[in-house]
């Protein structure tokens, strides 16, 4: 029942039945206002047309000597009764005499036809008229003439008479109805709106915010849903954050407990190699050493994989000046190509800024130019490029070596170009790998 | 390793490792190069040490407090001590973490060549031995920056900027820096494309130092990178 008295429904089929009410009680304002403005008017008891008729009658008879005077304290008698009334008077000898408030023109003489015509026309006829005989004389006659609304019921008269008003009374309430109708309604779009709106606002997280509850009606109750619905999003997404964590910690543990017996071995080999060894011995040893190193990147990639393809390898895109942050990842690279040979080729050109999150990039290059070191050996020969096209701007990384699908002595390079892949779609740039016996051409093309 | 007679100050190394046969190892090998080394099997005496080392290598496994924990302590403690991560953690954001406070962040396995060269970085860049450089025809004196021409003993002076930017060089040994990270480091301001300044103070530097300005050995010029200074 609480629940009922708050809500929209109940609000709105209030203002209904107060518009009835308001009908209701207007007219019964205007009922009563009638029979005492009536009241007022007509001290005696309304008479019917009968009634009147009857004392008209009666009264003209006692009028006995038809002198002027008496026939004129009759019509004042009379008048004073009935204000609305008209009435005169004609005498023996046809003549009109003493004129009252009559409706229409008279002729001044009167003959048998004349009133037989007089009581033709105005039989059942407006004004009410009564004719009746003075005295015993039936010469004489007094008319009287009463408008037929006289005896309308007062709610007619008061209808002629305030008739537009009763009707402007009417059509405002109406109109008060539609325009609070109209008012209703409009809050509740309007709150509607607003609710839309604010549910289309979103927190740092991407989440969206919880909703301020104005009423306790049934868009409160909605907004009160939506705010359920946000807290549910909210733990699952912190109940997700945590199942990651746990997840990055497994896999961090694991290879750190693959990585610790695995620095032992490379600490073995390392002291067999400070003792005289034979050749075969310390190739043997070097070997071992190799193996271990392999073996470290397969476990750092195959993380890096398994988190990729769980999508959940932390990505930040921030504005970086690519050219900028290409050189400086070759600086690093330059002393181990330069160690090993290679001929280097750098030409970076500005490219502007591009939006992408620097640890994959820097994933992304490293795993390129291990790849060209590990498998492009032979080719002794690495370049680092810019190109600027009118679709793409494009960073270049060409070797001199056998190609990809020639398989260099170290294998295991698939899983490293996966996640070089991956990584390349996710920050939205396109690697295209041109490979062939001569030599490899990767490109990173951004769209602009 | 090279060492000049008689000015050669051997390094104090505290290192924090659980492992017992990687510790042994490291702790031998560090040994063998010369530098002092002061073994911990977990963090909790450490402060004891920290007045009289010069670097700190810390593992991040480790019984009690952990290596993050320990090293944000340490470089609370005393600022201008270097630390040395070294770990088997190779997570991006353990690598993150550790270089918050940490100076260098080195993943196991690693070669002991690598570790003794990074140690070396880093003794270099806080100035923690006064280190002779012999660089070509000149020495250095790392820590008051002096240089010296072999030939005529005479000291070469430098202007203030001549002076950090050989400094920042030195700094950095064998890494190419961009004309970026040169400009950043001795200006302290953002590079911005274009500008020359860099260049002629670089030219202006050569001329002081190098035998032949024209073809110059010691800060090398590598196309489409940067500089460098090599030993």
């Amino acid at each position: 029942m609480k629940k009922f008295v708050r809500s929209l429904l109940a609000k709105y089929m209030l203002i209904i039945f107060l518009a009835i009410i308001i009908l209701q009680v207007s007219y019964l304002i205007i009922g009563t206002f009638t029979i005492v403005g009536s009241n007022m008017h007509q001290q005696d008891d309304r008479k019917s047309e009968n009634d009147i008729e009857e004392e008209w009658h009666k009264d003209a008879k006692y009028v006995h000597s038809a002198t002027e005077a008496s026939v004129e304290a009759f019509f004042d008698e009379w008048k004073r009764q009935y204000p609305e009334a008209g009435m005169f008077w004609v005498d023996g000898n046809g003549n009109l005499r003493l004129e009252r408030d009559v409706s229409e023109k008279l002729p001044s003489q009167w003959n048998a036809s004349y009133t037989a015509k007089f009581i033709k026309s105005r039989y059942n006829g407006d004004p009410f008229t009564v004719i009746a005989f003075v005295g015993d004389n039936e010469d004489e006659l007094v008319v009287l003439e009463i408008p037929r609304s006289f005896f309308d019921p007062p709610i007619m008269k008061i209808s002629e008479k305030y008739g537009s008003l009763i009707l402007l009374g009417i059509v405002s309430i109406i109109l008060l109805f539609v325009i609070v109708s109209f008012l209703f309604f409009r809050s509740i779009q309007k709150r509607l709106v607003q609710l839309q709106d604010s549910m289309e606002l979103r927190d740092v997280d991407g989440l969206p915010i919880e909703v301020e509850i104005t009423k306790r009606d049934e868009i409160g109750q909605l907004e009160n849903s939506f705010n359920q619905m946000v807290n549910e999003i909210r733990e699952s997404r912190k109940r997700e954050l945590k199942e990651e964590q746990l997840r990055r910690e497994l896999i961090a543990n694991l290879s750190h407990d693959l990585r610790t017996p695995l620095t032992k071995v490379r600490a073995q080999a390392y002291s067999i190699l400070q003792e005289d060894l034979s050749t075969e011995a310390k190739q043997a040893v070097k070997a071992i050493e190799a193996s271990v190193e392999h073996i470290d990147r397969l476990i750092e990639n195959l993380m890096s994989y398994t988190l990729l393809v769980a999508s959940k390898y932390k990505k930040e895109p921030v504005n970086i000046d690519i050219a900028r942050f290409v050189r400086e990842t070759i600086a690093n690279w330059y002393p181990v190509f330069e160690k090993e040979g290679f001929e280097i080729e750098v030409e970076i050109e500005a490219l502007g800024e591009w939006k992408l999150d620097p640890i994959w990039m820097g994933r992304v290059l490293d795993n390129l130019l291990q790849n060209v070191l590990r498998h492009a050996k032979s080719g002794k020969y690495i370049a680092v490029k810019t190109e600027k096209h009118q679709e793409y701007d494009t960073i270049l990384i060409i070797d001199n070596g056998p190609g990809i699908n020639n398989k260099s002595e170290e294998k295991g390079a698939g899983i490293g170009l996966s996640i070089v892949d991956m990584m390349v779609k996710g920050m939205q740039l396109h690697l295209d790998i041109e490979s062939s016996g001569k030599g490899t051409i990767i490109r990173i093309k951004r769209l602009k | 390793m090279q060492k000049v007679e008689g000015e050669w100050i051997v390094a104090t190394i505290l290192y924090v490792e659980d492992e017992k046969d990687i510790g042994e190892w490291v702790m031998q090998n560090l040994s063998d190069r010369g530098y002092e080394v002061i073994w911990l099997t977990s963090g909790n005496e450490i402060d004891s040490y920290l007045a009289t080392i010069d670097i700190v290598l810390l593992d991040v496994m480790l019984p009690g407090l952990d290596g993050f924990s320990l090293g944000r302590r340490i470089k609370k403690q005393t600022e201008g001590l270097p630390i040395l991560m070294l770990s088997a953690r190779t997570a991006i954001e353990d690598k993150i973490e550790g270089l918050e406070f940490a100076d260098d962040y080195m993943t196991k396995p690693f070669h002991p060549d690598e570790l003794a060269a990074r140690i070396e970085v880093l003794l270099r860049r806080f100035q923690r031995q006064n280190d002779i450089l012999d660089l070509q025809h000149l020495i250095i004196y790392t820590k008051d920056m002096r240089v010296i021409h072999k030939e005529n003993q005479e000291e070469i002076p430098l202007t203030g900027k001549q002076y950090h930017l050989f400094n920042f060089f030195i700094r950095h040994l064998n890494q190419i820096l961009t004309k970026e990270q040169l400009y950043e480091g001795v200006w302290g301001e953002p590079y911005i494309e274009g500008d020359k300044t860099l260049m002629v103070h670089i030219r202006y530097l050569r001329e002081k130092i190098e035998k032949d300005p024209a073809k110059p050995t010691i800060i090398e010029t590598i196309r489409g990178i940067g500089y460098r200074v090599k030993r």
